[in-house]
């Protein structure tokens, strides 16, 4: 049993906006009142919902891919010594599972979902999330260039390919059904891409990436999954692509999405030289279509390494910057590419792409529907949220940077003339009332009675320079886990899975497919449920 | 230029017309690589299975593989570098010094005919082993290969692959990067992960002599390192967990007996293309796994004091 006295309290959901209230806590959930047991005193603190992380790549064979690709970085990292509390490990660019567990709650955040997993090493992917302690976790499964499905929308059977959906997101015990680039990575494995919406993929005569996207939503919506089709659009990173954002937008009216880093889909010109921020147009269609969700996929300047399911534009980025190319293709079912890269404030293109990710956080008018990431670790790591944060807060200090802009990246977005600040309650909302909610997880983003006792008290005054680098408290499922910046408790956390309804007999149908089109034995494909420590099963019931 | 483009198995077998094995001799060492994934197989882009793809061999001397390669390129012991680099130059139309080729074993004509067919191919992937990776100049050699394989993706789809074998290696490998970020040669004497290939791998550090103590899992190094290595083994209180007698748990001083994972024990293992299989014991054992050994040591091990007292004072400060 825990209370938390005397500290100002922001929790958007329950519109309870600095408020001085008594918090109670028992059994890991927030209760009305609570006799006796530990009484933490608050005053001159404030009390923030546990930060819950839409879309981020902590774990995984691409990630695993990219930390055996770049030791270079990982001697600049924040090592993690081992202690008989706490595991060894480092933090930099793409930390080793425990550190990332450590660094996630040592900042916050107790909830994150990882957003890219390929059905055929989902087991892997559980490995990992097993080895990220403290915070709950969540995967997003690739569907969007599964050869099965896309045969399926070939030959016009919808209900089939909503049934194989339902089954592969069971099979890789996944939360939600992620697109990145649809057709594109599966054009990839021709070397080519699908840059136009309504053209056929390679290798398809009906299927286009406008049918992919549409039918993938429509399907995700008629499971009933809690969070709606999670997309990264097709033209990633290329100037001009906000038209194939607008375009894909209007395909998904009538359906739930969300809009996965938003950030490297907004931008005009026609080339590297003329690339410009088209936010605002980005933002307006946005704001009047309130089916969407997205998040901010920001960048900050300095070091990142790209890892994405989007092979054709990892090739582009090696061609572009000469970096090291990883590449790992995996069989029907999607791709990843790995390119380590430096944002730079002076380069023109950086520059823009810094300016275009605050200008959305800052134009789309509601908290409840953009989130605070940085497409972790593309943009920037995740461990730099608070330097966001700090520049949302701050439009003086936003107008400062961009001087240091170049001239002509100064001129390519309306960054300067915003005067927008986000107030304390609209940090909670972008980092943890609105993913949360969009998530779909009820007991998460709020201080409600019921909810996870999952929560963050930081100084009302900062002590260095940025307000939420460092929580005087975490509290994780009722525990304290960081206390004084010292990880306390090596609190375990859960894993949600859903089990969306399906007609048995898929699998009837998709035996003999994956035999002739797999390299395994189709009953070692699923990951098997025991495999997943704390598992959570929510279970989708048939009333779509 | 560094990375690796690969694939997982499947792709092979869906789609690859054009496979190269490089100072590998899978005929012998991987006996089904060719059945389950490369040659043999049908695939959806390659309906006819082996009449649709061809097969190069690279090697320096005419083993079973080249049986089943439809060209066989013998080229001369310590000179795959310098052919790599000169298809390289082929790949992209550059300038190659003829006399050089002349000393690696081919000719030009055959060079220019493999550039051309590498550059042909709906999609071509290049396998190699030790042969080539473990040979003069190592680690220069697969990063050769590896570069080759990337650049030809400016002309059709190419992918590399090393052909890992020994156990789980690549499963020891997957699970050494997502705990210390590093896939092996990792020393955690700080603390903390560092790594350093020379210094701190395995066989380095016994031959140098400057362990105290060896547990040894999954491996027989008795068999296969150098003999000071094995040496220092006999020297020191080394412990293996082994279901069976190995030359290693003849000169250790303790052999803790097994269950044999995959047998009577269950598990996980990586295939070299690092996508994991989950492996369902057929016998039981009366002998404990290996985890539920590691896991007694380790609970011993916690009871006894934190041998670094103030840890905060040795971590690196930034």
């Amino acid at each position: 049993m825990l209370r938390i006295t005397g500290g100002k309290v922001y929790d958007p959901a329950n519109g309870i906006d600095g408020v001085v209230k008594d918090i109670s806590i028992s059994d890991g959930r927030i209760v009305s009142a609570v006799d006796g047991g530990r009484v933490i005193d608050a005053s001159g603190m404030i009390v923030f919902p546990g930060g819950v992380d839409i879309h981020t790549h902590v774990a995984g064979a691409a990630l695993n891919f990219a930390r055996a690709m770049t030791p270079e970085n990982h001697r600049q990292a924040k090592a993690f010594m081992h202690t008989p509390e706490r595991r060894a490990g480092l933090g930099g660019q793409t930390p080793t599972t425990f550190a990332t567990g450590y660094l996630y709650a040592g900042m916050g955040y107790t909830t994150v979902i990882e957003a890219a997993v390929p059905v055929l090493s989902a087991k892997h992917t559980h490995e990992e999330l097993r080895d990220t302690p403290i915070v709950d976790k969540g995967c997003c499964v690739l569907m969007a260039n599964n050869e099965i499905v896309l045969d399926l929308l070939e030959a016009g059977e919808v209900e089939r390919a909503k049934d194989v959906v339902a089954w592969l997101i069971w099979a890789a015990k996944g939360y939600g059904v992620k697109a990145v680039n649809p057709g594109g990575v599966t054009a990839w494995k021709w070397g080519k891409d699908a840059k136009i919406l309504s053209e056929p993929v390679v290798g398809y005569s009906k299927v286009t990436p406008a049918s992919i996207i549409s039918s993938l939503a429509q399907i995700v919506d008629q499971l009933g999954l809690p969070h709606p089709l999670h997309l990264h659009c097709n033209n990633l990173g290329v100037p001009g692509n906000f038209a194939t954002t607008l375009e894909t937008m209007k395909v998904l009216e009538g359906s739930r999405a969300h809009m996965a880093h938003l950030q490297f889909h907004s931008y005009g010109g026609d080339d590297w030289h003329t690339m410009r921020s088209e936010a605002v147009k980005i933002a307006e269609y946005f704001n009047a279509h309130p089916n969407l969700t997205c998040d901010a996929g920001a960048i900050l300047f300095g070091n990142a390494v790209t890892i994405t399911a989007d092979g054709p534009w990892q090739h582009l980025l090696h061609q572009l910057t000469g970096k090291k190319w990883g590449n790992l293709d995996v069989e029907n079912e999607t791709g990843c590419g790995i390119v380590p890269y430096t944002y730079k404030g002076s380069n023109l293109v950086n520059a823009v792409q810094w300016a275009v990710g605050l200008e959305l956080l800052l134009l789309i008018d509601d908290p409840w529907r953009i989130f605070l990431t940085t497409d972790h670790p593309n943009g920037a790591c995740f461990w730099r949220y608070p330097e966001i944060i700090h520049l949302l807060m701050n439009a003086d200090v936003r107008r400062e940077r961009v001087k240091t802009l170049p001239a002509k990246a100064q001129g390519r977005t309306t960054l300067a003339d915003l005067d927008r600040e986000y107030t304390l309650l609209d940090i909670a909302t972008i980092t943890s009332a609105g993913p949360a909610r969009a998530l779909g997880l009820s007991n998460k983003g709020h201080l409600g009675v019921g909810a996870d006792a999952d929560l963050a008290i930081y100084n009302e005054k900062p002590d260095g320079e940025f307000l939420f680098r460092y929580p005087r408290y975490v509290i994780k499922a009722g525990e304290i886990v960081v206390e004084e910046g010292e990880i306390r408790n090596m609190n375990e956390g859960r894993e949600y899975v859903v089990q969306p309804a399906y007609d048995p007999s898929i699998e009837e149908y998709l035996r003999p497919v994956f035999q002739q089109y797999y390299t395994m034995s189709f009953e070692n494909y699923p990951v098997e449920l025991e495999r997943l420590e704390r598992a959570e099963v929510r279970q989708l019931d048939e009333s779509r | 230029m560094g990375g690796k483009v690969t694939c997982t198995l499947g792709e092979i077998k869906n789609r690859a017309d054009f496979i190269v094995y490089w100072g590998g001799n899978p005929a012998e060492c991987h006996p089904r690589h060719f059945t389950k994934y490369t040659l043999t197989q049908k695939g959806k882009f390659v309906p006819n299975g082996r009449k649709d793809r061809t097969m190069v061999l690279v090697d320096i001397r005419e083993t079973p593989s080249a049986r089943a390669a439809d060209i066989f390129l013998q080229i001369k012991p310590g000179k795959d570098f310098e052919i790599l680099s000169t298809l390289r130059a082929l790949v992209k139309g550059q300038r190659v010094n003829e006399e050089l080729v002349a000393e690696t074993g081919l000719t030009m004509e055959q060079l220019r005919d493999l550039v051309e067919r590498m550059k042909q191919a709906r999609f071509g992937v290049i396998f190699f082993g030790m042969g080539l990776s473990m040979t003069r100049g190592k680690h220069m050699n697969s990063a050769a290969v590896l570069t080759l394989a990337a650049e030809l993706n400016a002309f059709t789809k190419f992918v590399s692959m090393p052909m890992r074998g020994h156990g789980n290696v690549t499963g020891s490998d997957m699970v050494m990067r997502w705990t210390t970020g590093y896939p092996f040669g990792v020393s955690l004497c700080r603390g903390y992960p560092r790594f350093n290939p020379g210094e701190f791998s395995t066989v380095d550090l016994l031959v140098r002599g400057d362990v105290d103590a060896a547990l040894v899992l999954g491996a027989d190094p008795g068999a296969t390192m150098p003999q000071p290595g094995i040496d220092h083994l006999a020297l020191i209180p080394t412990i293996v967990l082994d279901p069976k007698v190995t030359h290693t748990s003849r000169l250790a001083r303790v052999h803790i007996t097994t269950a044999a994972t995959g047998i009577s024990a269950p598990g996980t293992v990586y295939r070299m293309d690092e996508i994991p299989l989950p492996l369902r014991p057929a016998l039981v054992s009366p002998y404990p796994t290996d985890e539920e050994v590691i896991r007694r040591i380790h609970e011993a091990i916690a009871k006894k004091p934190a041998w670094a007292q103030r840890p905060e004072a040795m971590t690196p400060t930034n």
